[in-house]
Formats: C-alpha cells, structure tokens, sequence
C-alpha cells in the first residue's frame, strides 16, 4: 500500500475519534470515583427504589456533561430495556413559553412510544396528557429521565414547567421521576421561585476540566492508531513512536499549555487536536511538530488586532487622533472634534497626509464600519454621522503595536502616539 | 361463520370465547343509536343455546349456591382458564379468566350485578326487548328503533305513522313528544297474560341492578368464586343527581370497591368512554357511557382518561369484520342508508387519534402497560440507608403531619363551624406561611379526619373540592376547574363562571335537592391574582352571599397577601387568618424521627446538627428532609464503594456524610468553580480583586483589566496571550456565572463585576494556595 493511501486511512481514523460526541469522554472514565460512577450509582438506585430525584450537573461549556448523561442512559437502557424513556429539552428552544415546553414533551413521549402526536391540541391537552402519562409510568413501573439542557434558562419566568415537574414528584409516590439539569451557570438554583425552591433538591455533580496527566493520556489514547485495523503494522509503529516522540518534546508541551491556558475543557482540546490533523503531511503520511503549531497559530489568532493591520495612513492618523483626544480626557468626542485634533496636527507638521474633510469623513466611516470605534450610544440613529459622539474600542497597546508593524506608517504618528502632548 | 349471526346478544352466547372482547364496531358515526337493528333470530334462540348452563334463568340466590354446591364436586362450573396461582401455599388463588356457566368473565370486563336482598320480580332475564306497542320482540322482517329520550324500542312499522327507514340523528318517540307538550300520554296496555317485562339495562338505570368492572378475580378455600369489583353509579344514585346534560346511557365509575361472588353476576354489559360511545352503533341494549370517575367521598367527579385497558385494541381489530356483518342484518333495510355506513367506516378506521388529545388518550395510554414492565426487580432485603432514604423522600407521606395540632385544630373549628350548624354559612379562611410549612397536608389532614366523622353520623356531610393556582394555565381556568369537579360536566370557563354565580347567588341547585356545603381548598392563592383580580373577587364574593354553602380556605406564602389586593377583596378574606411559622429545630428533628422510627441510619445528634442549620435559615420541613435523604443517599454510595462485605449491613450515616450533604444545599458553589477555571481565568479574577481594591469600586472595564493583567504577566515571565483570548476567558468566566460581564461586542469599554456575595474573600479562599501559579497568592 502507497504511504498516501495509508495516510488517508489514517487520517479518516482520526477523524472519526475526534468528531465523536461521547469518545473522548468515555475515555477519560477509567478511574472509579468519577462523575459518570456517580451518576450512574443516582439513576440506577432509583430506578430500583422507584423513587424520584433531581440531579443537576454543573461545569464549564464543553466539560462533558450531556456526553457523561449520554453515556450513563445508554448504559442503564441495555440494562433495563423498554423501562425508561428519556425526554430531552433544551434551555433555549424550549423555556420560553409552557405551550412549546408541553408539546415537545408530548411529542417525545408520543414518539418513544410510537404513538400518533398531533400538534393542535390545546395547553390543556397536553398538560392533561403529560399528567396521564406519569400515572400510566408509575403503574408500569417505569421510570421516565427529563434531561434539561441549559437549565438555567428553565429557571426565569414563571417556571410553571420546573413546579409541574417537581410537584408531580410528590404526588406520584413508587414511581421514578428523574430530572437531570445541565447549567453551565452558577447560582441558577438561586433563581427558582420559593415555591420551586422549596420543592427543588438536586445532588449536584461538579464538571472539571481534566488533570494535565489526564490530558496527556487523552492524547495518547485519541491520536494513536490502533494495531489491529487495516493498516501495515510498520506504519502504525511508525507513526505512534513518532507521536511518542512529539509528546515528549518541550516545545510541544508548550504549545499544549498555550492551548489549554484560556480554555481548559475537552471540547476545545479536542478541536485543536482536529486543526492539527487537518495539516497532517500527506506526504510522509506522518502528523509532525509544525502540524501543531501550524494549529496552535490558527488557534490564537486575534481578529480584533489583525483588522488593525491593513488600515490605510489617514485610518490611522483618524486612530491616533481619537487616542490623544482620550488622553486629554475629553470624554465625549465626534467626527467633528477628531477632525478639529487632525487639522491641528497637520497645520503644526506639515505631512503629506493632508486630506479633504470628505475623504476623512469616508475613512471614518470605514473604520466604523470594521467596528474598530463605535458610538457611544444607540440613541439618535437619524442624526448625521458627524455629530453623533464615538469612541475607540482598541487599546493603546494594540494601535501601537500595530503602527509598528505597519511598514507605510509615518514617524512622526509613532511619535505623535507616544508622546501624547507633543504637537 | 358464526360472527354473521345479526343479534348481539346471541353472538355473544354461541361463542362465548369471545365473550371478553367487546362488542364489534362498525365505526358508525351518524345516527346514534336510534338506528338498533335487532332483528333477532327468534325469541327462544337464546335459550336454545344452553339452557342449563346459563347464569342468568337462576330464580334466586339461594337456590343457585344450593345448585352450585351440588354441582361442584362433580363438574365445577366456574373453570379457570388461565391460572396465575402465584403462590400455591395461600389459601386463595388468583385468577385471570374464568368461565362461569358458560359465558367466560375476565379482569377489566363490565358486568351486571344483582342487589342482594332483592325481590327478582320477573325472575326470567328478557335479553331481547320488545316493542312497546305490539309487545313482540324484533325479528329480521321488523326492524326495531329506539327513542333517544325514553330508551324504549319500537318496531319500524307499529309507529304511527310507520317509518320507512332510520331516520338520521336523534329521534324520540311519539310518546315523549306528546308528553313533552303536555298531552296526557296513553301507553299501550300490553295483551292479556303478558307482563311488561323489563330489560337488565332498565333494570340497572331504574337501580335494580348495579353494574360493575371485574378488577381481580380469586377462589376461596371453600370453593366459591369471588370478584373485586369497581362500582358504576347511575346520576341518580350520586350526591349531584341526574343533571340535565347527563345522557340517558350515562354512567359514572365509582372509586367504591366490593367484593361479589360469583352467582350473582348476571351477565356482562359494555361501559363505554365517550370515543367508543361514539363509535358503537348498534350493539344491542347493554352499553353504557362513562366519561367521569365520581368519588363516593368528597362528592365531586374527575374526568376518566381511559375506563377499559385493551377495550379499544380489540375495538380496531375487529373493525374489519364488521363490514359483513352489517351485510347481512342490513339486507332488508335502505341501500342509501348501507352505503353511508359503508364509508363512515372506512372514514373513522383511516383517522387514528392523536395520543396528547383528550379523547385519543384512552386508546393509547394502556400501551405502555402493555410492553413489557420491569418484572425482575430485584427482591433483596433493604438496607437501613436505603430504607432511611425512602422514608425520607418527600414523595412518601406520612398519615398525619407532627407538629401542627395547634393549626389542624383551628382549621378543624373553623370547618365544623362553618359546616355543623344547622345553617350552613359561607367562611373564608387563609392560610400563609413560607413554603414547606406544611400548610396543605395539614388541611388534607384536616379533610381526612372530618371524613371520617362524616362516616361515623357525626358530622353532616360536605363536598371537598381541591385546586391548585400554580397548576392552572390561566386563572380563569379555575371556575372550569371547579365546575367540573362539583357537577362532572366539562364546560368553557366562562359558561362555568355563569353556573357558579347561578348555584351560589340564586341556590339554582346544580344536583338534587339536598345541597351539601361545599369546602374549597384553593392552593397558591396568589397565582390567580389579575390584574383586575376578578377572579378572587368572584370567588371569595360567593361565601358572602346567602344559601352559598360555600367555604374557601385560600393557601398562599405572603403573610399580607390580602393588603396587596383591592380593599374590597381584602374586607371579605382578610377576617379570619392562620399562620404557620416555620418550624424550628425541635419541631424539625421530631419530623424527621417520627419518618425513621424502626430505622437506625443515622449516628446520635446528627440529625438535630441538620435540623438546626435548617431552623437557622429557612425551616422549610422540606428542606430538612431532602437533606437527611442526601446523607443518607452519601453514606450509601460510601459503603458502595468501600466495597466492604461485612460493612454493609449496617453501616449509619456518619459525619462527614451529612457535612457534605449540608455543604451541598448552603455552601456557595463558587468556590469551587473558581479553582476549576483555566489558568487564565484565575489570573483574570486575581487581577480583578487586585484592581477592584485598589480603586475602591464595584466594577471596572475591560481596558483596566487588561492593563493589570499584562503587568502581571511581564512581571511573573508568563507570556501575554493576547487581548482576544484573555477576552475569550473573560467571557467563559461569565458564562459559569462567577463574574457579571456585558455583551463582548462593546471590546475595551466592556464592563466586568464580581458575582459572588463576598467578593474578592470568596476569590481569596479559592486561589490561596493554588499550586498551577503560586504567584496569584501574592495579590490576594
């Protein structure tokens, strides 16, 4: 087989553990005091005790929360076949309003069951249905998993849908009601209306990011080709020492600390490990250091500062000019100040910069429009622009970087720039 | 093809195997039942078919135990089909099926029971009705049809004038008509030597007969075939009386168990809901119509979701079927007529009820009885953790709430006052308290005492009527909520308001004479406040006008609820108040003992360290409940883990389990957040602390952070991320909730806040000794 060819194979390999909701998760269960142990211990207990509970899992974006709940239902559901039904709702779709809140329950319930679902039955209905279903489970002894996504967004208004659920857990004695919230937000519980709170009592399951050594193994375990699948043995051998070897590399754990520094979680390793194999050399057939800092560069880039770049020298000068009339501490500014500053500057120097009213007017514009400065209020949208106060939402750092690196930028707008009252 | 054979009863007979599946269906949808088509065979079919063995010739009661004791040794009449005996060492056996005589009676199906100690005046059972006029029963050449007013048959051709065909939709006899307008009626005199003789259906709407639904069936030690059956109830025989939208075929389940023997079933009848009442044509006199559960209690009527598991199934099976059979017995009858029934069929087979419709949810609903339920549960003794956890959780509900004689008495007075006077007036009472107080078990408690002094004669009787504001989804939807509790009849809100103000201002009675006083037990009082409160002025307008017989006890939190309303809603529910104060640690460590009695979970005084940091903060029993059940859900999966054998059996809730469990419900959750933020989220919050004290404020921009995060970094060799990234940590910081940012559009004017109640000391706890960059504790 040509090394291209297995490298696809490879790279296909990859792909396909890096893209997986629930893999990496799944790998990072292997020690038994772990959060997917626990939830699985809740559920299962009562499941067999018959009794209802709410459980409600917090933790960062991207720690793993709906992937660990995946994991466990899918588990529990082989275990207990055709005795739970999970109804999935999401914060954002559904917290507005009870009406889409029941329907979607409705429609799941119905759906799991394979029953027909129509969509123009009233409020009622469906709150009547919804209350018929729980009684028919608990005569069934069967346990139904309400999973709330985005949890804390079921915690504004009047939460008639958390009161119903919670007062249904009451009522309804040997029978399990299972609720399990994911909330990224702290202090959502907070939020609940007395009468929710009072009824509302969650173990709460803490996400963390993983360890570093977790992340190493995570590593490993995601990147290395397996021995036994269709590829030459001697590749596969290759290509882990070669893995091996990045691992260990100094420069490599730095780019890793760099990655990790701003956003520790999985999700976010996982899809600088996907930008790192998109520049695996198809060549050779190997991954390589510079396919990781080749994504390490993709990853820390600065929009913001890059707009910054390839400004033109009146956009800059108009820049400058903004800056310096912030050191004077004026706090409110329009085009017509800046342009009062910019005359200034040219009568005292005397540049080649010297530009027509309307064609500053059109670079203002343009810098507007790159939300470099923005105005300072939304009120009086019909006033002409010139009048309507701004302000610069680039700090002086980043303009001056960017007015060195620019090689047309004038000496005298770095001077004008560093010393604020030089004229 | 047996199933051709036109009339229902005598199907019924010759293939009695079947006698469990409901009557078939033709889908028919037009003309309700005034098109029955008896066109029997012959009056003495029936009894062709098996004289002995039927139940029903039997004369009386005595005499059949007598024949049935006789008959037992030999060939047991009552057959078990398929027999469940569970445990073959008890003395009785359950039973499923069994076949008695010859007609097969199963758990779900509807039956006619005699009245004990009732005279049988026409002891023989006239299955097949006659015509009023002419005294003989129908047969295939006369068509009979029946009023929908008087329920009595007529043959097609003895009507004056005589009837071509069935007419289309209701149709009510010449009889009723005349009597209607007032004329004086003459029934025809039946010839000589010829009783009227009365049907099992006018039998049980007179109250001769009772009907009944087969829950469970079992053999005694002795032999005997006994039932546990639900009773139905005529509108006559309920508190409320026939009303005026009840149908004549109306019949309401009962909550009312009785056990039978098996001699004096007569045979079976057809309790419909009101889809299939809808659907059935003509199947005969036995079918009845049931859409609401009436409780022999309090009185008042629940609309049923389904009445038969398994009816509608064999209900569709059938439909098929039916097309034959209508072939043959419609063979004289109208060829239009054949034809629209023909697609009416077809029509109501094609369209399937959704299951989140109220009327399709009888249909669906059983099925998830039906698959498969979890049957191996695990039968292994409890530990004490777990039992502890169960009596613990706030679903199980003890008989009655410890701690609240005081309340219960007062609400006990304020009842009996209002009610056991001769002169029953209209009170009002309200009850506040925080949540978890137990205001509303203590008025159930209240109502289940007062119940049971209505059993004894002491009391006379009332009518208890339960709503929940929270559980409504408009207020105005509490007069229907009320409405159809009290009379059984589903009505618009605002037909229901009307009927209220008419039954409570002017006495029009919504039942029988004899009004009972009404107790209203109104849940989160506050929910139904609008914005013109209309809704709680009607309702506590009532108990003030006379004859009302109303009394509303309103529960809500605030203690000064009526002050926030209109004063003329406050002067009629302000006068007579109840507080329930939160509980303190006695009170809760009683509660929770009296749920654990018998359990020994919990290690000495640990309860009471819960009870008192409840007491401390809320007394919410509630809370207090849920945390004991954590600990002990703790220590379980502890001893789960430790996977020690000989620990198991009888390991107790420790310390550290109810710490954890008390951290979990009162510790501020930040703390731990902030020792999980990524590195660059512990240096943002450093320097915002950092930054927030030195300039004495509570918030700061963007730019400013920046500014002390970049020195921090140039100072400590960390290398500056760039602006974008520390923006990008800034903005999962507010994500989790630990800091208040705005929108991150707004760049370096972006304005960034502290979310945790103590501020920078929460911070300082967290990242004192954080080993990732010792440095941060330089700052704090």
């Amino acid at each position: 087989m040509e090394v291209s060819e297995q490298a696809a194979i490879a790279l296909r390999q990859l792909r396909e553990r890096l893209c997986s909701r629930t893999l990496a998760h799944s790998l990072l269960l292997y020690s038994s005091d772990n959060n997917f142990s626990k939830l699985k211990f809740h559920i299962s207990s009562s499941i067999s005790a018959a009794c209802s509970k709410v459980l409600l899992l917090r933790g960062d974006k991207g720690s793993g929360k709906s992937a660990v709940v995946e994991l466990v239902l899918k588990d529990l559901k082989a275990e207990h076949p055709d005795s739970i039904s999970v109804v999935t709702l999401y914060g954002l779709l559904h917290s507005d309003d009870d009406i889409s809140a029941l329907e979607e329950i409705a429609r799941q319930l119905c759906v799991g069951h394979k029953f027909s679902f129509s969509k123009t039955v009233s409020l009622d209905e469906n709150k009547e249905f919804l209350m018929d279903m729980l009684k028919e489970y608990g005569l069934a002894r069967k346990t139904v998993v309400f999973v709330l996504d985005e949890f804390h967004l079921f915690t504004q208004g009047k939460q008639w849908l958390l009161y119903t659920l919670f007062d249904a857990m009451e009522t309804f004695t040997s029978q399990s009601i299972i609720i399990i919230g994911l909330s990224c937000l702290e202090g959502s519980e907070q939020q609940l209306e007395k009468r929710v709170r009072s009824r509302f009592s969650s173990c709460t399951l803490l996400f963390g990011p993983p360890s570093e050594e977790d992340r190493i193994r995570l590593l490993e375990q995601l990147l290395h080709l397996q021995k036994d699948s269709s590829l030459a043995s001697k590749y596969v051998v290759e290509f882990n020492s070669r893995l091996d070897k990045i691992f260990s590399d100094k420069k490599f754990k730095e780019i890793l600390s760099y990655v990790t520094c701003a956003d520790g979680s999985t999700n976010h390793l996982l899809r600088f490990l996907f930008t790192a194999s998109s520049y695996m050399d198809m060549e050779s057939g190997f991954l390589s250091l510079q396919s990781f800092e080749r994504a390490y560069s993709l990853m820390k880039r600065q929009p913001k500062f890059a707009s910054l770049h390839d400004l033109s020298v009146l956009e800059l000068y108009i820049l400058v000019c903004m800056h310096r009339l912030q050191c004077k501490e004026e706090t409110s500014y329009n085009f017509n100040s800046v342009m009062k500053e910019y005359k200034a500057i040219q009568d005292a120097h005397k540049t080649s910069d010297n530009y027509s009213h309307a064609v500053c007017l059109r670079a203002f514009e343009h810098l507007l429009d790159r939300e470099l400065i923005s105005f300072t209020d939304t009120k009086g949208r019909n006033d002409s622009i010139k009048f309507r106060p701004v302000k610069l939402l680039v700090s002086s750092r980043e303009l001056d970087s960017s007015l060195k690196s620019n090689p047309s930028c004038p000496t005298i707008l770095q001077k004008l720039l560093d010393h604020e009252s030089y004229m | 093809m047996e199933r051709t054979t036109p009339l229902k009863l005598s199907r019924l007979r010759s293939d009695s195997s079947l006698a469990a599946t409901p009557p078939p269906t033709p889908g028919f949808t037009g003309p309700r039942r005034s098109g029955r088509l008896l066109t029997s065979p012959g009056p003495t079919k029936p009894d062709d078919d098996n004289p002995s063995s039927l139940p029903t010739p039997i004369p009386s009661s005595t005499k059949a135990k007598r024949r049935l004791s006789l008959e037992s040794p030999t060939t047991d009449p009552v057959t078990p089909i398929r027999s469940e005996s569970k445990r073959p060492k008890r003395a009785t056996v359950q039973y499923k099926k069994v076949l008695h005589g010859d007609v097969q009676f199963q758990v779900g199906d509807d039956i006619y029971v005699k009245k004990q100690g009732s005279i049988e005046s026409d002891s023989e059972d006239p299955d097949v009705e006659e015509c009023r006029v002419c005294f003989t029963p129908s047969s295939k050449s006369k068509v009979m049809i029946e009023c929908d007013d008087c329920l009595g048959g007529f043959h097609l051709r003895c009507l004056k004038p005589p009837l071509k065909k069935i007419p289309e939709g209701d149709w009510i006899c010449s009889f009723c008509t005349d009597k209607k307008d007032g004329k004086e009626v003459v029934w025809p005199e039946p010839p000589e030597g010829k009783k009227i003789k009365r049907t099992a259906r006018e039998k049980l709407l007179s109250g001769d007969l009772h009907a009944a639904c087969i829950k469970s069936i079992w053999r005694k030690v002795d032999g005997s075939y006994w039932l546990r059956c639900i009773w139905y109830r005529t509108p006559e025989e309920t508190a409320a009386g026939r009303q005026p939208h009840n149908l004549r075929r109306e019949l309401y389940r009962t909550n009312d168990y009785g056990d039978v023997q098996i001699n004096s079933v007569l045979r079976h009848c057809y309790v419909m809901n009101p889809e299939e009442y809808q659907r059935a044509g003509d199947e005969g006199d036995d079918i009845f119509y049931c859409e609401y559960e009436y409780d022999v209690n309090y009185h008042n009527f629940k609309r049923l979701p389904d009445i038969e598991d398994g009816t509608c199934d064999a209900d569709y099976a059938e439909n098929d079927e039916s097309s034959d059979y209508e072939g043959d017995s419609d063979g004289d009858s109208d060829n239009d007529d054949k034809s629209l029934r023909g697609t009416s069929s077809t029509r109501s087979r094609s369209k399937v009820l959704a299951a989140n419709s109220r009327k399709g949810r009888a249909y669906w609903l059983p099925k998830i009885a039906e698959s498969k339920t979890q049957e191996n549960r695990k039968r292994r003794k409890q530990t004490n953790l777990e039992k502890a956890s169960a009596a613990l959780s706030l679903a199980s509900r003890p008989t009655s709430p410890p701690c609240r004689n005081k309340e219960m008495e007062e609400i006990e007075t304020f009842v009996k006052g209002a009610i056991g006077g001769h002169q029953c007036l209209g009170r009002c009472l309200y009850i506040h308290g925080v949540p978890g107080t137990g205001k509303t078990m203590s008025v159930r408690a209240v109502m289940r005492n007062l119940k049971s002094e209505v059993d004894s004669g002491v009391l006379r009787p009332f009518c208890f009527i339960e709503t929940n504001g929270m559980k409504l989804s408009s207020p105005n939807n509490i007069y229907k909520n009320i409405y159809e509790q009290l009379s059984g009849h589903a009505v618009g809100w605002k037909k229901a308001l009307h009927c209220l103000n008419e039954h409570f201002s002017n006495g029009k009675k919504l039942g029988k004479k004899d009004q009972k006083p009404i107790v209203l037990l109104i849940d989160e009082l506050d929910m139904l406040v609008t914005r013109n409160q209309s809704v709680l002025y009607n309702i506590l307008d009532w108990p003030t006008r006379p004859n009302s017989k109303l009394i509303v006890i309103g529960i809500a939190n605030t203690m000064d609820l009526p002050e926030h309303l209109s004063p003329r809603i406050s002067s009629r529910m302000g006068i007579q108040r109840l507080c329930f104060l939160p509980y303190n640690h006695e009170q809760l460590a009683q509660i929770i003992l009296s749920r654990l009695k018998g359990i020994d979970a919990f290690e000495d005084n640990l309860i009471e360290l819960a009870c008192r940091k409840v007491a401390a903060s809320s007394g919410d029993a509630r809370r207090a409940l849920q945390i004991c059940q954590r600990a002990a859900v703790l220590a379980e999966y502890r001893v789960k883990q430790s996977a020690d054998a000989k620990a198991k059996g009888k390991s107790r809730v420790c310390l550290t389990d109810i710490e954890g469990a008390l951290d979990e419900v009162f510790k501020s959750p930040h703390i731990q957040r902030m020792k999980m933020c990524s590195k660059f989220g512990k240096i943002v919050l450093t320097a915002m602390v950092n930054e927030l004290h030195r300039t004495g404020g509570e918030e700061l921009t963007f730019e400013k952070l920046s500014e002390r995060v970049i020195s921090f970094c140039s100072m400590h060799h960390e290398a500056f991320p760039g602006f974008d990234t520390l923006m990008r940590a800034c903005c999962l910081l507010g994500d989790s909730g630990i800091i208040l940012c705005e929108e991150p559009k707004k760049h370096m004017s972006q304005k960034l806040q502290l979310n945790c109640s103590s501020g920078s000391d929460d911070v300082a706890l967290a990242l004192k000794d954080c080993s990732e960059i010792p440095w941060l504790s330089l700052y704090l």
